[in-house]
C-alpha cells in the first residue's frame, strides 16, 4: 500500500499559501518530517467509518450561554492596543502597500 | 520544612490563619527560585556553564513586582478582617501562553517576543482574584507545539527536575517543572494533546485536564480551538482539586465554556472508590506506531515499570473496594494520533494566521518591497521550525482537494473515538465504568534532544493522553511510582463528561493509600542537590 | 450581429444597523469616530480572544431572510475562511460557507412599466465586516473600526437582465432595508455595497457563459452604468471573436471606466472550516415564528392595499410608500381625519411633502402629528379656516407645537363666519370699485375672480371664498 506524499512543488505551493518563506535546509526538512507525518494520517484514510458516524467538532455537546444581548460595551483602553504596534502613522496601523494594489 | 515545600492548602489555610504572611510565602518561594532555576530562558541564547546545565531553568520571565504587590494586598486584607480568597499567599506560575496584562506574553515565540497584552486571561485573573501570587511565566514548547518544551525560542529550554539531563515533558514543561521542584505550589498549563498531563508524568506531578468548556480559554493563545484546555498543575490532588476550583466556571467572554454549574471538588475527594468501577483497556497497553514507507500501524510496547505501575493502581484501588473491570474495549485509540495530527494543524495553522508584523509582536527590520514580503520575512524569522512544520500541515491537510479526505474524516473519526468511551461509560452498557484507568505516556521521560527533530515520535508521546482531547473528556495524571532509573511515571485516570469529581476521587484515594510506599520518598535530584540558599 | 442578452447576478453586503459588533461589543456605526477608538482586543484580532455572537444580528439576518421569502435555517453554521489582508487582522473572516442563516427566497421589482420582475435568492448568511485601509505616502494605513460590523451578504440567481434592472433591485432593496428596520442602507456610508456578476450570451439560449465580476460600484448610477459599460465591452470582444476571461473589475467612478484586477483564474483557497471558538445558532419554530410576526406589512403589498382601500393613484400610493414613516403617517391621519383618504393625501403630497423638505424631517420626526395634520384639514373642510389659513397653519405648528384649534383662535384667523359681517365687507369693496361693478353688470363676468381678491385683501384672507362668492353673486346680480 503506497501512501500519498507532498511533493516538492506542492510543499513549495503551500509555503507560499502559508506566507512563509523557508531557506532550503529548513524546507528540506520540513517535507521530510511532513511526509513521515502523513504516514501516520494515513491510517484515517483506511479505518472503516462507521455507518451512522456523524463529524464533531468539540467531542462533547458544548452548553454555552448563547447569544449576547446587543449593549453596547467600550474597551477601555483601545489607545493600549494601538501602542503595541511595531508602526503607527495618524493613529492608524501602518504597513507597506500590498504588492500590485491599485 | 522549608515554606516553599508546603502544599497550596497549606499554604492557604496557614496565611489565613496568619501563622505567617503572604509576604514571607514570597520570599520564600523566590529564595527556592533562585536556588534552583538557574537563567530564565531568552532569545540571546548564549552557551551555559556546566552549573547552568543543571538548573530548572523553568521560567521566561519572573514577575517579582507583581507578586509583591500581590502579597501585600493579601496580607492587607488579612490585617483588614477582609477574605483575601481560597488560594491566599499561594505561590503559582503561568505557562507563558496566557495573557497578563501589561507584562510580556510570548507564547516561548520570538515573533511576540515584547507583546503586552491590554487585557488578562480569565483562569489566570480567578488566580489573581482568589489570593494566588504570580511568581512568573512558565517556559514552554513554541506557541505549545511540542512534548518536550524543546522547541522554545527562549533557551535555555525548561531541565527536568529529576534529571536535568532530561526533558520535562511539553508543552507545560516549564509549569510541571517549576512545581516539581518545588519553585511554586501551583501552575496554570494548557492540555490540547496532553500537554499537562504528559509532562506531569515526567515531573512526577499531578496534571489535570478538565473537561472541555469547563474552564474559560479567554486569554490561552489558541493552539487548537476545538482541544485546548487550560488546567492545574500541583504536587498532590488536592491541590488540584482547589486551583480548579478557583478557575473553573462558565465565562461569557468564551461561547465555548459551559453553563453546567461546577460542583465541589473538594467534597468530592473524601468519597472515597467503594464500588467505583475502574475499567483497563487493552488498548492502551500499547503504543501502535506508523511505517514511514507503507503507513502501517505496528504495536510497539510500552515501558515495562509503566505497565507494572498501571497493575499496582488497579490492585490498589481494589483492595480499596473499587471495581477492576478488564478488557474494555476502546479500539478506536490506535487513530488518535493520526486524527490529532489532521484537527489539531488545520486548527493551528488559521489560528496562527494573526501573527503577521502589522499589529503586535515581532516584525522584520529587514528592509521589504511589499505587504506581503513583510509578512512573509517576519512569519520566517519569528516562528520556529515546529511551528512552521504546524501550519503547513495545516495549510496541506484543509486545502481544497485534501479537506474533504483529511479533515473531514477526521472528525468523523474523532466522533468515534467518543463514541468508544460513551460505550465504555454507558450506565446501561456492558462496562458501565466510572473512570478508566491507563498509563499516561508510554516511556519516562527522555534525554534532551533525543527525541526532538524527530516529530512523529515526539508526537506519540501523547497517545495515551490523546483521545480525552478528541472525546472532550476531563482526565488526569497522578505519580505512580518511578522507573529504575528513579524517572517519574504517571498514571491516568480518564472520567465521564464534567464528572471531575470521580477522577479526583479515584486519584485521591489510589495517592492516600499509596503514601508509604518507598518511591514516595525520593525526591527530585534538583532538591537533593545542597543549596545555599 | 447576433442579439445578445446579459445575465447579471448581484452580491449585496448589508451592515445591519445593530448597537454593537457582531462578535464584540464596540459600537456597529462608527462612522465619525477617529481611526482605531473603536477597537477591542477582539475585533483587532489579538491573540488569546474569542468572538460572542450578537443576538440581535441574528435577530435581523432571519427577519431580513423572511421579509425575503427565505427558508429561515432553524441551525446555522459559522465557518472561517482562511487570507491574508490588512484590513482582516485574525487573518480570516468569521462567515457562514455551506450552513446560512437563509437559503432560497425571492425579491419581487416594481418595474417602472408596472412589471413585477421577480429576482430569486440563492442565500443569505452572516458575516464580520473587515476594517478600512488607505494610501498614504506608500504606506498603507490600517483603521478596525469598522472590523467586526454585521454584516449579511444576499447573493441573488443571475436573473437580471439590465443594469436598469441592477438599479432598481438595489433601490427597492435599500427601501425594504429601511422599511424592516435592519439597516439604514446608505450606500455612500458602504451600509450597502454591491458587486455584480455579468456575462452575455445569445438570446433564447439557457447557458451561463463566462462571468466578470465588478467590484467598487459604491452608489446605484454607477451599478447601472458599469453593466452597460461591460455588456458593450463583452459583445464587442465576443463579436470580435475574443474569449471573455473570467476577471475581477474594479469600476472608477470618476472616469466610468472598467479596469483589470485580478484574474479569477488565480483564486485563493480559503481553506473553510467550522469555526470551533463558536457554538451552531440555533433558532427554534417559536423563535422564528416570532421573527416572522414582526415582519411589517411589505412595501408592494401595502403600496396596493392603498390603492386597492384608499383609492390613490399609482403614483400617489408609491410616493407615499416609499418610506414606512411616511406610510404609517399617512394611514394614521386618514384613520384621524375620518373622511376622504385622496384629501389626505394630497395634503401630504403637497404642502407637508413641502414643509418636511424645508425643514429636513422625516415624517415621523415632525412635531405635527398626524392627528394634528387631519385636524388642520378638518377644519378647512368645515369652512373653519380657508385653504391659504390652513397651509400656513402647518409651519406654524411644526414650529411651536401648539393645537391648530388653539393658534387659529389665538391669531384670530378664522373665517368670517358671521354672514353679516362678511356681506358688510363686501359692500364696502362693491362700494369702492364702482367701475368693476359696472362691467361686471355688463357682462364681464370674469372679474367676479377680482372681486373674490378684493374681498380678501380687505378681510386679510379670512373670507370664505365660497360664500364670499355667493353674496357678491347676490349683491352683483341685483
Amino acid at each position: 500500500m503506497s501512501i500519498s506524499k507532498i511533493s516538492p512543488e506542492l510543499f513549495h505551493k503551500l509555503v507560499g499559501l502559508a506566507a512563509l518563506e523557508l531557506i532550503s535546509a529548513e524546507g528540506a526538512y520540513l517535507l521530510t518530517e511532513m511526509n513521515h507525518q502523513l504516514s501516520s494520517v494515513n491510517a484515517l484514510l483506511q479505518v472503516p467509518l462507521e455507518d451512522d458516524i456523524q463529524p464533531t467538532l468539540h467531542g462533547i455537546e458544548c452548553q454555552g450561554a448563547g447569544p449576547r444581548t446587543d449593549v453596547w460595551q467600550p474597551f477601555p483602553t483601545p489607545s493600549e492596543i494601538l501602542a503595541g504596534a511595531p508602526e503607527t502613522e495618524d493613529g492608524m496601523f501602518a504597513v507597506p502597500d500590498v504588492k500590485g494594489a491599485k | 520544612m522549608s515554606l516553599n515545600q508546603l502544599s497550596a492548602s497549606e499554604v492557604s489555610s496557614r496565611v489565613r490563619a496568619g501563622e505567617f504572611s503572604a509576604r514571607e510565602m514570597l520570599e520564600a518561594s523566590l529564595a527556592q527560585i533562585r536556588a534552583v532555576d538557574g537563567v530564565p530562558g531568552s532569545l540571546d541564547q548564549k552557551p551555559l556553564d556546566p552549573a547552568e546545565e543543571q538548573k530548572v531553568h523553568a521560567f521566561i520571565r519572573l514577575t517579582e513586582d507583581l507578586a509583591r504587590s500581590q502579597a501585600d494586598e493579601v496580607d492587607r486584607k488579612i490585617a483588614a478582617g477582609e477574605d483575601p480568597g481560597a488560594l491566599a499567599g499561594v505561590p503559582v506560575s503561568i505557562k507563558d501562553i496566557f495573557t497578563l496584562q501589561g507584562i510580556e506574553t510570548t507564547a516561548a515565540s520570538r515573533i511576540l517576543w515584547n507583546f503586552k497584552p491590554p487585557y488578562t486571561a480569565t483562569p489566570v485573573q480567578r488566580l489573581i482574584d482568589a489570593g494566588a501570587l504570580i511568581l512568573g511565566k512558565a517556559n514552554l514548547d513554541e506557541f505549545t507545539f511540542g512534548s518536550s518544551s524543546e522547541s522554545s525560542a527562549f533557551k535555555p529550554a525548561p531541565n527536568n527536575p529529576w534529571d536535568p539531563s532530561r526533558v520535562p515533558g511539553g508543552s507545560s514543561g516549564g509549569s510541571t517543572a517549576s512545581v516539581a521542584a518545588e519553585e511554586v505550589a501551583l501552575s496554570l498549563g494548557t492540555d490540547t494533546g496532553g500537554s499537562i498531563r504528559q509532562p506531569a508524568a515526567f515531573c512526577g506531578v499531578v496534571g489535570f485536564k478538565p473537561t472541555y468548556g469547563r474552564v474559560s480559554r479567554y486569554g490561552l493563545m489558541a493552539f487548537s480551538s476545538s482541544l485546548d484546555c487550560p488546567g492545574p498543575i500541583a504536587r498532590n490532588v488536592s491541590d488540584a482539586a482547589l486551583m480548579l476550583q478557583v478557575i473553573a466556571g462558565n465565562d461569557p467572554k468564551d461561547s465555548t465554556s459551559s453553563v453546567l454549574q461546577t460542583s465541589n471538588y473538594l467534597n468530592a475527594l473524601k468519597e472515597g472508590v467503594k464500588g467505583l468501577r475502574v475499567g483497563l483497556s487493552p488498548d492502551y497497553a500499547h503504543l501502535f506506531y506508523p511505517d514511514f514507507e507503507t503507513g502501517e500501524l505496528a504495536m510497539e510496547s510500552i515501558q515495562k515499570e509503566i505497565s507494572d505501575a498501571v497493575q499496582h493502581a488497579a490492585s490498589v484501588l481494589s483492595d480499596l473496594g473499587a471495581e477492576i473491570v478488564e478488557n474494555v474495549p476502546l479500539p478506536n485509540a490506535k487513530y488518535s494520533i493520526p486524527t490529532y495530527f489532521v484537527i489539531s494543524r488545520v486548527e493551528a495553522a488559521s489560528n496562527l494566521h494573526r501573527f503577521d508584523g502589522v499589529k503586535y509582536g515581532y516584525r522584520t527590520p529587514v528592509d521589504v518591497e511589499d505587504l506581503q514580503d513583510l509578512i512573509r520575512r517576519t512569519r520566517a524569522e519569528g516562528f520556529g521550525s515546529e511551528v512552521k512544520l504546524r501550519i503547513l500541515m495545516g495549510m496541506y491537510l484543509s486545502s481544497e482537494g485534501y479537506a474533504a479526505n483529511y479533515y473531514q474524516r477526521a472528525l468523523k473519526v474523532r466522533a468515534m473515538i467518543r463514541r468508544d468511551f460513551e460505550r465504555a461509560f454507558d450506565p446501561h452498557g456492558e462496562h458501565r465504568l466510572d473512570v478508566v484507568l491507563t498509563p499516561t505516556t508510554a516511556t519516562t521521560s527522555f534525554k534532551r534532544n533525543d527525541v526532538f527533530g524527530n516529530t512523529v515520535r515526539m508526537q506519540y508521546s501523547d497517545q495515551m493522553t490523546v483521545s480525552a482531547n478528541h472525546a472532550g473528556l476531563p482526565a488526569v495524571s497522578i505519580p505512580g511510582g518511578l522507573d529504575a532509573d528513579n524517572l517519574p511515571i504517571g498514571i491516568q485516570f480518564i472520567g465521564p463528561d464534567f464528572r471531575e469529581d470521580l477522577i479526583l476521587r479515584a486519584g485521591y484515594a489510589f495517592e492516600q493509600a499509596t503514601q508509604g510506599e518507598a518511591w514516595r520518598a525520593v525526591r527530585p535530584a534538583v532538591l537533593r542537590q545542597e543549596v545555599t540558599k | 450581429m447576433k442579439d445578445y442578452e446579459v445575465v447579471i447576478g448581484l452580491e449585496t453586503h448589508i451592515q445591519l444597523n445593530t448597537q454593537t459588533k457582531i462578535f464584540c461589543s464596540c459600537k456597529a456605526d462608527s462612522w465619525e469616530a477617529e481611526p482605531n477608538t473603536n477597537i477591542c482586543p477582539v475585533c483587532s484580532g489579538m491573540p488569546g480572544v474569542l468572538p460572542v455572537l450578537n443576538r440581535e444580528a441574528v435577530r435581523k439576518g432571519a427577519l431580513l431572510a423572511a421579509a425575503m421569502h427565505a427558508e429561515v435555517n432553524p441551525v446555522s453554521h459559522f465557518d472561517r475562511k482562511n487570507y491574508f489582508y490588512p484590513d482582516l487582522p485574525k487573518g480570516y473572516q468569521i462567515t457562514q460557507f455551506d450552513e446560512p442563516i437563509g437559503k432560497g427566497g425571492y425579491f419581487d421589482l416594481h418595474m417602472p412599466d408596472g412589471v413585477t420582475r421577480r429576482v430569486r435568492i440563492h442565500k443569505l448568511h452572516l458575516e464580520e465586516d473587515a476594517g478600512k485601509t488607505k494610501l498614504d505616502h506608500g504606506l498603507r494605513l490600517v483603521d478596525f473600526n469598522r472590523c467586526g460590523v454585521p454584516l449579511v451578504e444576499m447573493v441573488t440567481e443571475p436573473d437580471l437582465r439590465s443594469g436598469e434592472e441592477a438599479a432598481q433591485y438595489l433601490t427597492q432593496l435599500r427601501q425594504l432595508l429601511r422599511w424592516i428596520g435592519v439597516s439604514e442602507a446608505d450606500m455612500e456610508r458602504g451600509h450597502l455595497r454591491c458587486d455584480a456578476n455579468v456575462s452575455i450570451r445569445e438570446r433564447g439560449s439557457q447557458v451561463l457563459n463566462t462571468k466578470t465580476e465588478i467590484k467598487n460600484v459604491n452608489s446605484i448610477d454607477a451599478v447601472r452604468q458599469a453593466i452597460i459599460e461591460e455588456t458593450k465591452r463583452q459583445i464587442e470582444l465576443v463579436e470580435s471573436g475574443g474569449k471573455v476571461v473570467s476577471y475581477t473589475l474594479d469600476w472608477d467612478a470618476d472616469t466610468g471606466k472598467l479596469s483589470m484586477m485580478r484574474s479569477k483564474e488565480t483564486e485563493a483557497d480559503y481553506r473553510y472550516f467550522r469555526e470551533p471558538d463558536l457554538l451552531p445558532v440555533v433558532l427554534t419554530e417559536e423563535q422564528i415564528a416570532s421573527i416572522k410576526a414582526e415582519l411589517p406589512e411589505l412595501p408592494l403589498a401595502r403600496k396596493a392595499r392603498f390603492e386597492a382601500d384608499y383609492g390613490l393613484s399609482v403614483y400617489d400610493a408609491e410616493i407615499l410608500t416609499s418610506e414606512r414613516g411616511l406610510s404609517d403617517y399617512f394611514e394614521a391621519a386618514v384613520a384621524s381625519f375620518g373622511g376622504e383618504a385622496k384629501t389626505v393625501s394630497n395634503w401630504m403630497m403637497n404642502d407637508l411633502s413641502r414643509l418636511m423638505n424645508d425643514l429636513g424631517k422625516s415624517a415621523s420626526e415632525l412635531v405635527l402629528t398626524p392627528a394634528l395634520l387631519a385636524q388642520i384639514i378638518r377644519m378647512v373642510e368645515e369652512g373653519k379656516i380657508n385653504a391659504a389659513t390652513g397651509k400656513s397653519l402647518l409651519r406654524k405648528v411644526e414650529d411651536s407645537g401648539r393645537a391648530p384649534a388653539e393658534i387659529v383662535e389665538a391669531e384670530g384667523l378664522a373665517v368670517i363666519a358671521d354672514s353679516d359681517a362678511l356681506r358688510a365687507q363686501i359692500q364696502a369693496v362693491l362700494a369702492a370699485s364702482p367701475a368693476e361693478v359696472e362691467s361686471f353688470r355688463a357682462g364681464k363676468e370674469s372679474l367676479l375672480g377680482w372681486f373674490v381678491g378684493q374681498v380678501m385683501r380687505a378681510t386679510g384672507g379670512k373670507a370664505d371664498p365660497k360664500r364670499t362668492r355667493e353674496i357678491l353673486n347676490e349683491l352683483l346680480n341685483k
